[in-house]
């Protein structure tokens, strides 16, 4: 076997006769793979792990190793187009580049002129690493709107870390976590924002325990030592019953919560109010298994929390993340070798300095929408939808008229798609770049073809908060496609913005660079920079907050009129809210399940994915499926009070037979109407978001949580 | 002379797919020989049984498939590869039927049976197979020598705490 190693790439070169391999950095979901890209002919033609890189090891996911069937996509689109019939009809024309960006601008600035820079609003989804770009354009611009997924996803995580530690406490897998407890998550599957399925897989491997709370049994939860299969949308009361128990049985850090928390006594008297008996009955999950579970996570050291995405998308969003931080804290794992730590960055320009918020004036940032309802939320940057669409089709609390989506899909990703799809038909003028027109790019005046990560230079993970920055070179271009921070980089100047932009995109990487005395052409030859690793830094500095401590209590929060502890709020609509609605709707509806090969809306035409997925699937109990006459694989209707969709039937015992799931973000490509059959199996048909089912700090919806009836559909 | 294997310790699988789309990869994107199932849910009791198992030729020890072909297109290989050779083929399907792995495919276009010839090409020139080559995050594939990756296998299932 000694003549096999890894990712041989030498032998590779030779074998293939590959002109050249070029070490790069995925970006197919939120990003972090270290890869090998071989091109042969000017080509990509094999895509593999980078078995240097510490943060993948060599190891990739379906969608790194589709990306080429991406890129060549013959439907992908390689130049600017403008739409020449009416929104939707899918007449379109070719533009340069420079009749683009022109169009653009000169909307832009008459907007401006009228209606005031608030008026435009810039928007991305999960993101394509433009989030920093995109601030810095509309801050300098001075819009204070920019629409991401923010409200509901890893923006609360943020915000929530920052006013109670400073930062977001990630998992130290490097340093083997003796028990695991994977809240909301399905990390080996989504390998969600901040880490990757294969260092925690490694944790188990090393002997941690592990505990699985998820509503769904996942093979993970199949693992578990424990699995709380919890009624969906419980999670804060679970998690307060956790505390109870550690709080009562005196499991907690008592050096911890003696020295560097602030709140104990308010902490103790809120917990006290979530005896395991009202949890048991909250949340359907024995009140012996979450003593189990929390005595095994709070007695075993070093222990972590891989939270996920499904927390915060409740109305108990903000809550939740600091009920789980909580949990960090009191035992111990804060900033702990091998628990979580609040790691440092290097030192370079951070994203809040590149994303220019300084410099947006006050007067702007006052204008933010919804920023007096949700105002911790407002307070990061962020925005929920609905303020957006309310403000174009309503023009409340001022008109909005422009819309720059930059790699976002909202007619298939934001709750009430209905509502999304006419907010977006009547908004005045519409510009998205992205890789093919999709049920939201159908809408737009502009469309800009995008480059991949294939096609980029860029600092990857500049964003995230494990402490290492990547570099992602480019290898190939395709057509006239170019990435969002040269597209916007140019923009810049066309609106007269050109003194706080560069003259090519590359010196804006030097600038960011510049603190540790790199240019991109440096740090373009090296394989990361990671920022110092310090544990227990608590000690010296303290937390970064405003007490200084580990804000059990949040004196932020507080302030700003808000529990300044977590509390457990019932979903706004369930079988004990809305018993009435429960009578007709009897089911209770999770959704946006992770599957391999999509991120959200994306990748349903890359034919190695696609085969993996042909359908929209909603899974559900054998004893549901047989009392409504549903058999394995019929399509099936399922309504909610505001709409009804369709997806195909799986039969699967690992669910409570009261709850059904479905997937998210499904459109369909390959019908070739403009439409692309958005409004078929578009799971937001059927979500809500009115402001009152809103999390009130952060705005984040309740898209994972609601009723509805499931029947078979007549043929 | 080595034996090979490919050996998959599906206890740790997570059915994450990527050893599909890798094989897919190899193969320009067209075929793929490795298909990841799912076994259960079933429960047990308070339990549930739950597996991805990924499926793909055993190269067995005394392949039926290599019996049951009128061609003589398969044949096991003195390193222990059975490999079905494409040239040979006449898409009679026999080995289709004999596998009881449900492993061999059939190329409809060419009219020919499709088998994991695990990546024969590559391991004759110092390769590894396309899904083991440590594309697996949970790192269950081996590949190599049977007898040592069995000894890993049950190392690595001492030290685990998890069920
Ligand atoms: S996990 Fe994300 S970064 Fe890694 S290979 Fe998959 S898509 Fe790329
Ligand atoms: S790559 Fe590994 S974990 Fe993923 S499906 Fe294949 S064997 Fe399972």
């Amino acid at each position: 076997m000694s003549e096999f190693t890894y990712s041989n790439w030498a032998r590779e070169m030779e074998v293939y006769g590959y002109d050249s391999m070029v070490k790069s950095h995925c970006r197919m979901c939120h990003g972090g793979c270290g890869v090998l890209v071989y091109v042969k002919d000017g080509k990509v033609k094999k895509i593999a792990g980078d078995p240097d890189c510490p943060i993948n090891h060599g190891t990739l996911c379906t969608k790194g190793l589709a990306s080429t069937e991406l890129v060549y996509h013959p439907d992908r689109l390689t130049h600017p187009v403008r739409r020449i019939g009416p929104k939707g009809s899918g007449k379109w024309e070719r533009i340069t580049w420079d009749e683009a960006l022109d169009t653009i601008a000169e909307r832009m600035l008459r907007y401006r002129d009228l209606h005031g820079a608030e008026s435009v609003v810039l928007g991305y989804g999960t993101g394509r690493e433009n989030e920093a770009v995109i601030y810095r354009f509309a801050n300098l611009f001075g819009s204070p709107n920019v629409l991401t997924a923010g409200h509901f996803c890893y923006g609360p995580r943020i915000a929530t870390s920052i006013i109670t530690c400073g930062s977001n406490p990630i998992v130290d897998y490097e340093n083997h976590p003796k028990c695991i407890m994977v809240w909301g998550n399905n990390v080996v599957i989504s390998n969600p924002d901040c880490y990757k399925g294969e260092p925690f897989s490694l944790a188990l491997d090393e002997g941690a325990k592990l505990i699985v709370v998820d509503p769904r049994l996942t093979r993970a939860a199949a693992r578990a030592n424990v699995w709380l299969q919890l009624r969906p949308g419980t999670d804060a009361a679970l998690a307060l019953g956790m505390c109870n128990v550690i709080v009562n049985e005196e499991l907690y850090d008592k050096d911890f919560v003696e020295n560097f928390v602030h709140g104990w006594e308010p902490f103790v008297q809120r917990v006290n109010e979530y005896p395991l008996e009202r949890v048991e009955e909250i949340t359907w999950v024995p009140r012996d298994k979450i003593r189990e579970a929390a005595r095994l996570y709070a007695t075993i050291k070093p222990a972590a929390i891989q939270w996920g995405v499904a927390i915060e998308q409740q109305i108990n969003c903000a809550d939740n993340d600091r009920v789980l931080m909580l949990l960090m804290g009191i035992t111990g794992n804060i900033d702990r070798m091998g628990g979580q730590v609040l790691f440092r960055p290097p030192n370079i320009r951070n994203v809040g300095q590149f994303g220019a918020h300084g410099m947006l004036p006050r007067e702007q940032r006052d204008k933010r929408l919804g920023g007096d309802m949700f105002r911790l939320a407002s307070r990061f940057s962020i925005i929920n939808p609905k303020c957006v669409w309310d403000a174009i089709l309503e023009e409340k609390p001022y008109p909005v008229k422009m819309l720059f989506f930059i790699s976002s899909n909202p007619v298939m990703t934001r709750d009430n798609a209905k509502e999304v799809y006419r907010a977006l038909e009547k908004a005045d003028f519409m510009a998205v770049a992205d890789f093919f027109l999709t049920p939201t790019a159908e809408l737009a005046d502009i469309v800009l073809p995008a480059a991949t990560w294939l096609e980029m230079d860029y600092i990857a993970d500049f964003w995230k908060r494990h402490g290492y920055i990547l570099p992602r070179r480019k290898v190939i271009q395709v057509g006239e496609c170019r990435s969002d921070h040269e597209m916007l980089n140019d923009l810049a100047h066309r609106v007269g913005m050109g003194e706080h932009w560069w003259d090519d995109f590359e010196k804006a990487l030097d600038w960011i660079l510049e603190p540790a005395k790199l240019k991109w052409r440096d740090f373009k030859e090296m394989d990361f920079l990671r920022g110092e690793v310090a544990y227990e830094k608590y000690r010296e500095e303290g937390f970064s907050t405003p007490t200084r401590k580990f804000e059990l209590y949040s004196t932020v929060l507080e302030k700003m009129g808000y529990d300044p502890l977590p509390q457990y709020r019932e979903t706004p609509e369930s079988p004990y809210s809305a018993p009435e609605v429960y009578k007709e709707y009897p089911y209770i509806l999770i959704t946006g399940k992770r599957l391999p090969g999509f991120f959200h809306t994306e990748n349903r035409q890359a034919p190695s994915l696609r085969e993996l997925h042909r359908d929209p699937i909603v899974e559900i109990h054998p004893d549901t499926a047989g009392r409504e006459g549903i058999k394995q694989g019929d399509w099936v209707v399922i309504e909610s009070r505001r709409g009804r969709i369709r997806h195909r039937a799986m039969l699967f015992a690992g669910l409570d037979p009261r709850i059904v799931a479905a997937q998210h973000a499904w459109w369909f490509p390959e019908k070739k109407d403009p439409g692309h059959g958005w409004a078929e199996s578009n799971v937001n048909i059927l979500t809500d978001n009115s402001y009152e089912t809103c999390d009130p700090a952060m705005g984040a919806s309740s898209v994972r949580t609601l009723l509805c009836k499931i029947y078979p559909e007549k043929t | 002379m080595s034996k090979y294997s490919l050996i998959i310790d599906d206890e740790l699988c997570w059915g994450c797919r990527t050893c599909e789309v890798a094989c897919k990869q190899e193969y320009e994107h067209k075929i793929k020989f490795i298909h990841v199932q799912e076994d259960g849910p079933r429960a047990v009791g308070n339990e549930f049984i739950y597996f991805h198992r990924p499926t793909v030729c055993r190269h067995c020890d005394e392949p039926p498939c290599e019996g049951a072909c009128p061609e003589s297109a398969i044949s096991k290989r003195d390193d222990g590869i059975v490999v079905l050779d494409y040239d040979t083929c006449s898409g009679c399907r026999n080995c289709i039927d004999a596998c009881p792995y449900d492993s061999v495919g059939f190329d409809e276009e060419k009219q020919i049976a499709l088998k994991c010839n695990l990546c024969h090409h590559r391991v004759d020139r110092g390769l590894i197979p396309a899904c083991a080559d440590n594309v697996c995050l949970a790192h269950c594939i081996y590949f190599g020598d049977p007898a040592s990756i069995h000894e890993q296998i049950e190392r690595k299932r001492r030290k685990r705490q998890t069920k």
